[in-house]
Parts: C-alpha cells; sequence; structure tokens
C-alpha cells in the first residue's frame, strides 16, 4: 500500500513538473496572467467600484458571485456539522441520566 | 543554468509540497494525520496560484494610489501592482478548504464516538468484529 | 421575470436553505414541506430556462452586469438546460419521497437534514449552470460537503465510509483545482468561452497537457471511473435511503456533465481526440468499468450495495462513449446522461421503500415482496428493464446509440462490454425478481417465518409511492419520446467532429 501511493505520489509530482516547465517565468510581467484579464481590474476599479483595494474590489464585485458561493460554503460547513455532531451528544447525556 | 532554477524553483517548490501532503493522505493510517496531510496539499496549491501573481520589478501590492477623484482612474501603471485576480480566487479557495478540514474533523468525531481510536487498522478490526 | 429565471433556479434552493432552520425552530414539520416549496419553485424556473433556450437559443446571463471575461457568467445552453430540469426534477421527487424515511431514519435531526439537502441541491444546480472554471469548483465543494454530511448520518459504519470520499473527494477537487489553475497560468483566463478562443494557439505547450491530465483525473474521482471507484459503494449503501437516493443519481452524472462540458467547450474536440490519445483512453477506462461493475455488481448479497457497483458499470457506459468520438456515439453518451440518472434514482427509491418496510437492504429482504407491495416492484421491473436496455424503457436507446457508435469507431472491445454488462444485468435483475417472486429457495430462518404467514398487502406509504411510481413513468416516457429529446436538445449538444 504505502509502495503503491509512493508511485503514485511520484508520478504526480513528476507530471507538475512537467508541467511547470513550459510555464512563463516567475515574477515575469508579460505571462498572460498578467496581461489577460488583470489590468482591467487594476485599470477600471477606481472607475467602476470607487475602491482603491483592487483586491477588495474584485472579491466583492466583480468576483462577488464567487464570494457568495464561499459563504454558502461555511454556512453548509456549519449545518454538516451541526446535523452530524448536535443531537447525539443529547442522546449520550439522556444515556447517561 | 542558474537563471532557469531561479525562474522555476518556486514551482517546484509547491510541486513537492503537494507530494508530500499527497503522500499524507494516501500512505498515513492515522485519520488526523490524513487530514493534516489534505491540507498541507491544499496549502500547496494556495501558492501556486499566489505565486502566479507576482511580477517583477518595484512592484506592490494591489492598492492604487495617488488617484485624483474617482475618474483619473486610467493612468494606473498596470506594471505597477501585482496581478489581483489570484488574491481573490485564493481568498476563497482558503475558506472552502478549511469548510472541508472542518466537515472531516467532524466526521472523525463520529468516528471517536464509535470505535474510540482514530487508527485505520483498528477501526477496520472493530468493524470486522461488528 | 423571465430574464432573470437562469439565476433563479439557483438562488432559490440557497436562499431557502438559509431560512430552512427558522423555520424549523417554529415547527418542525414545515421543514419538509419548505424543501418541497422552494424545489418546485426552482424547478419550475429550470423548465422556464429550458424553454427560453429552446425557442430563443443559448442564454448568457451576466452576474452583477459584468462583462464575461471580468465577471462570472451563466451560460445555459440546450445541454446545460436539460441537466437544470433534470437535477430540479429529481431533486423534488426525492425531497417529497423523504419524508417518511427520514422521519424514521434520522427522527432528531429532520431540520438540518432538509437545510444540507438544500445545500446539496444547489450545489448541484451551480456546478451544472455556471460558464465559468473558478465558480464551478466553489459550487463543487458545496456540493462535495453537502454530500459528506448526508452520507455520514447513515447507518453504522458511514462516519467512516465518509472519511475515505473525504479524502478522495478532496483529492478530485484539488486536481480539478490545479487543472484550473494550470489553465489560468497560460490564458490569463477563468471564463470558459473565453479559455476556449485562447486554447487552440496554445496546444502545443505542456503546460495544457498537464492540465488535461489533471482536469481529467480530478472529475474521474469524482465520478468515481473504475480504478478510483473504491469511495463510492461503502459511502452510498450505508447512506440514509433518501440522501443515496439523490446523490448516487446525480453526484456521477453531474461529474460526467462537467467532463463533457471541459472537453468540448473548455477544450477544443480537435485537441481532446486528434492532438491526444484522450479518446482511446477513455475507451478502455469505459471498456474496464463496465466489465469490474457488471462482475462485481454480480458477486454482492446486498441490494443497494449491487445498486452502487451498476452505477460504477453505468458511469463506463458514458466515459467509454464521449471517447469514441463520434457524432452517434456522443448523442448516445449524452443521453444516457439522462437515462442513467432517472433509472438510478428509482431504483435507489425502491430500495428505500424496502429499507423502509423491512429496516434491511440485503437481497434476501425483497423475499415475497411482489406480493406485498405491488406497486413499488412494478417500479423497479420497470428501473430493471431500463438498465438492462430492454426497448419501450429509456435504457435501450441509449445503449442502441452507444452500441451503434462503438460498431462505426470499430471498438469491438467496447461493443463486448456492452453486451456482456446488458447479459450480467439480466441475471442480477431477475435474480433479485425471482426471490421477490419467493421462487428462490434461500434459506434464511426469519423470512421463512414470514413467508409462512399469509401475504397481505403492506404497500409504501403514498408520500414515497408516488414519487417512486411517477419516475417509472419517467423512465417509460423518455424511451417513448427518445427520438425528439435526441433532434430537440442534444443534437445540439454535440459538437461538429
Amino acid at each position: 500500500m504505502k509502495f503503491l501511493s509512493l508511485i503514485t505520489v511520484l508520478l504526480v509530482g513528476v507530471a507538475l513538473v512537467y508541467g511547470t516547465l513550459g510555464m512563463p517565468r516567475w515574477g515575469d510581467p508579460n505571462s498572460p496572467a498578467a496581461t489577460h484579464v488583470s489590468p482591467y481590474y487594476l485599470e477600471h476599479s477606481m472607475h467602476d467600484t470607487a475602491t482603491p483595494n483592487v483586491v477588495t474590489s474584485v472579491l466583492a464585485d466583480y468576483r462577488g458571485y464567487d464570494t457568495l458561493g464561499e459563504t454558502s460554503v461555511i454556512f453548509t460547513a456549519g449545518m454538516s456539522c451541526i446535523l452530524l455532531l448536535r443531537k447525539r451528544r443529547k442522546h449520550k447525556e439522556e444515556d447517561h441520566v | 543554468m542558474f537563471d532557469y532554477i531561479i525562474s522555476y524553483y518556486n514551482y517546484w517548490m509547491y510541486a513537492g509540497l503537494m507530494m508530500i501532503g499527497f503522500y499524507g493522505m494516501m500512505a498515513k493510517r492515522n485519520l488526523i494525520k490524513k487530514i493534516i496531510g489534505m491540507n498541507v496539499f491544499q496549502s500547496s496549491i494556495i501558492f501556486f496560484y499566489i505565486s502566479s501573481s507576482v511580477k517583477r520589478g518595484g512592484v506592490t501590492v494591489p492598492i492604487i494610489k495617488h488617484v485624483a477623484g474617482a475618474h483619473g482612474s486610467h493612468g494606473v501603471d498596470v506594471m505597477q501592482y501585482a496581478n489581483p485576480l489570484p488574491h481573490v480566487l485564493m481568498l476563497t479557495a482558503i475558506v472552502v478548504m478549511v469548510a472541508t478540514l472542518g466537515v472531516a474533523l467532524a466526521v472523525a468525531i463520529l468516528i471517536y464516538r464509535r470505535y474510540h481510536t482514530l487508527e485505520e487498522d483498528e477501526i477496520i478490526l472493530c468493524m470486522r468484529k461488528g | 421575470m423571465p430574464g432573470h429565471a437562469p439565476i433563479i433556479v439557483v438562488v432559490i434552493p440557497l436562499i431557502s436553505s438559509f431560512l430552512c432552520p427558522l423555520i424549523g425552530k417554529l415547527n418542525r414539520q414545515w421543514a419538509y414541506f419548505w424543501a418541497v416549496f422552494s424545489l418546485s419553485l426552482s424547478a419550475l424556473a429550470a423548465m422556464r430556462t429550458l424553454w427560453t433556450v429552446i425557442t430563443a437559443g443559448t442564454i448568457h446571463y451576466r452576474l452583477g452586469g459584468w462583462l464575461p471575461p471580468f465577471g462570472i457568467e451563466y451560460v445555459v445552453d440546450h445541454l446545460n438546460g436539460m441537466m437544470l430540469v433534470l437535477v430540479t426534477m429529481i431533486a423534488l421527487m426525492v425531497a417529497i419521497y423523504s419524508r417518511r424515511s427520514v422521519e424514521k431514519e434520522i427522527a432528531d435531526r429532520t431540520v438540518y437534514f432538509y437545510t444540507v439537502f438544500l445545500l446539496q441541491a444547489t450545489g448541484f444546480l451551480g456546478i451544472v449552470i455556471t460558464g465559468d472554471l473558478f465558480n464551478l469548483y466553489v459550487f463543487l465543494e458545496i456540493a462535495s460537503l453537502a454530500g459528506y454530511a448526508l452520507i455520514a448520518v447513515g447507518e453504522d459504519g458511514a462516519p467512516v465510509a465518509t472519511f475515505r470520499y473525504i479524502v478522495m473527494g478532496t483529492i478530485g477537487a484539488c486536481f480539478y483545482l490545479l487543472g484550473v489553475g494550470y489553465i489560468y497560468i497560460v490564458t490569463g483566463s477563468l471564463n470558459m468561452a473565453d479559455v476556449h478562443k485562447l486554447l487552440p494557439s496554445l496546444y502545443h505547450s505542456r503546460v495544457v497537457l498537464t492540465a488535461v491530465a489533471f482536469l481529467l483525473s480530478g472529475l474521474a474521482v469524482k465520478m468515481a471511473l473504475f480504478p478510483v471507484h473504491v469511495w463510492l459503494p461503502d459511502a452510498y449503501t450505508r447512506a440514509p435511503s433518501s440522501a443515496s437516493a439523490l446523490i448516487a443519481p446525480l453526484m456521477t452524472k453531474i461529474s460526467l456533465y462537467v467532463m463533457v462540458r471541459v472537453l468540448f467547450s473548455v477544450f477544443v474536440p480537435r485537441l481532446s481526440f486528434e492532438l491526444l490519445p484522450i479518446g482511446r483512453i477513455m475507451v478502455w477506462a469505459g471498456v474496464v468499468a463496465i466489465l469490474a461493475g457488471a462482475v462485481m455488481a454480480l458477486a454482492q448479497k446486498d441490494f443497494k450495495r449491487m445498486l452502487c457497483y451498476i452505477v460504477v458499470a453505468e458511469v463506463g457506459y458514458v466515459v467509454g462513449g464521449v471517447g469514441l468520438a463520434n457524432q452517434t456515439a456522443i448523442k448516445g453518451a449524452i443521453l444516457h446522461i439522462l437515462n442513467d440518472a432517472v433509472m438510478t434514482v428509482g431504483l435507489f427509491s425502491v430500495a428505500g421503500i424496502v429499507v423502509y418496510k423491512t429496516g434491511r437492504h440485503r437481497l434476501v429482504d425483497f423475499k415475497g415482496l411482489f406480493a406485498k407491495m405491488p406497486f413499488t416492484m412494478s417500479a423497479f421491473v420497470v428501473g430493471a428493464l431500463s438498465i438492462i436496455g430492454v426497448p419501450p424503457t429509456c435504457g435501450f436507446f441509449s445503449k442502441w446509440y452507444l452500441l451503434q457508435g462503438a460498431i462505426i469507431a470499430g471498438q469491438w472491445a467496447f461493443v463486448v462490454a456492452l453486451l456482456v454488462s446488458s447479459l450480467v444485468s439480466v441475471i442480477i435483475f431477475f435474480r433479485v425478481i425471482e426471490i421477490g417472486f419467493g421462487f428462490h429457495g434461500l434459506q434464511d430462518e426469519e423470512t421463512e417465518h414470514e413467508a409462512n404467514a399469509p401475504m397481505s398487502m403492506d404497500e409504501a406509504p403514498l408520500s414515497m409511492l408516488v414519487p417512486t411510481l411517477t419516475i417509472a413513468t419517467a423512465i417509460l416516457l423518455i424511451g417513448l419520446y427518445n427520438q425528439r429529446i435526441i433532434s430537440g436538445l442534444i443534437a445540439f449538444a454535440v459538437p461538429r467532429l
């Protein structure tokens, strides 16, 4: 089992490193990630949302729906924990009594 | 050669971290260790995204300074600021990962209550006995 | 507001899940009615959306009004319009169905059960409707987390199965996220349509190659393709019956939908099938999954577990069908996503009724059920015939298209796998039917004792029976109207190859 997982891990690692070799160099200001979509946020953030902090304006405005999803994930986790843990403990206490 | 390594080494660092986490998730027999492996794995992805937002050469955080009124924004020098998008994505992803961690721990608590152990081998033994 | 129908489909279950604990505080019974009410509204909105797509073409809904590559966009075309209606209808049916079984199995936590149930539906709908790669990940996680919780409240041993599912599921989701990251770093975009436009110039980049590998292997874990299916049987067998009726048909089918979406709408079929050997790999993965699923289903003594292995085999049909890479096979594969979801929910609801009545889900527990519950068992027979692939039911038609596609592609191994698994299904289901009629000479003291008692009708409660029979009718109707579904919906989803 350990041997099998070691092989899988090594394969995945080789795939990851193989993929990185084709990537733009680290910190390259002309990489696609830095030139395609993100300049729009930097240029238009003040005009569109009047927020100097661009991370905030993207988080809460341009991609605000992701943030709603994020909040729902927390809600889901909370409800899941209640569903899993809450009542069962009461039962146990009743049992003890 | 040295230049080549400098420009890729941080991608390799996250690949190494990811392998550690992945190995922990698969090979460790203790449930909490598996959860820790899961966290290392997820953190490596965060590092990867964040490192894609870096730009070299006097770049600062993406908070726009010196703006004369709301309409002066078109004069922003994009090369001065780091890429904001990966930061945003990772803020979301961190929260998602914390939520996963919470549910995983809740399930681990359920398992502990039932079998009084968190070692996978012992749990399997308990299940066989019924 | 017809223009806002796409967002309403997702947001109604989301908001009603926020309100569900409050309503449950007022009266615990209301949580059930609240879930049914909001899911029926959502189903109406989904039908409205599908109708708009059919009459006016693809809908692009900009969330917050931001232009597509910068903001998030909902794109509804024929394929996900169909999936939306499928998901909302199945969620609605299972919600109606769940009342008695939830009251019996998890009586003390019904309110939270329905809250998480609604979140589960939200997650599924969000995955299906979105046009943004990262937004898909967020909703995938909502669906997964809700799924873990719903499964873990099941019978003894469910938490252990869930833990295994959490570990595997997280690996799957993280691989998907890594793949998205690799795509982002070479294109700078997360919008599916935008990436689709940018990628053709990058097809020889090894980053894209790695991204394809990570996306597909992550999804393979989520859809339980054969070697990484190990989480599925335990988890779905031990889940509460209404949770398994919701999750078993939908989670795997939605991952398959995402796979189709990634191959055709994010990448171009030319990359997927010509530059890389993905098609061939998928066909062989499909063959192995079908055969392994069928053989393992044959070996099971537990009804729900057997259904789980059938689900594993059905995943193989779709993966292989898409991998065959011709029009007929892809049509069959997409039709099979629809059919298999309906068949699986039908059979799992029958399993739920059996659990409700007998408290167990072994095959032996079916003894004498045809006399006791004729209506439930007729729904079971319809579902079984559909899995086998007998003509008037829908399962036949998708298998027929897949078979034709395999012959066109000259993949004889896939043809053999299809036929073998159909034969195995015949054996499996006739064994169950035999037990159900009581012909089988199984030695089991409890059932022996009951069998001697005079048989009388002991049908399931109406709230369980009506949805189950509706699903059985849907299996027949989809079969009868399959031509119309293919020419009206699926034909638009198949890319030109």
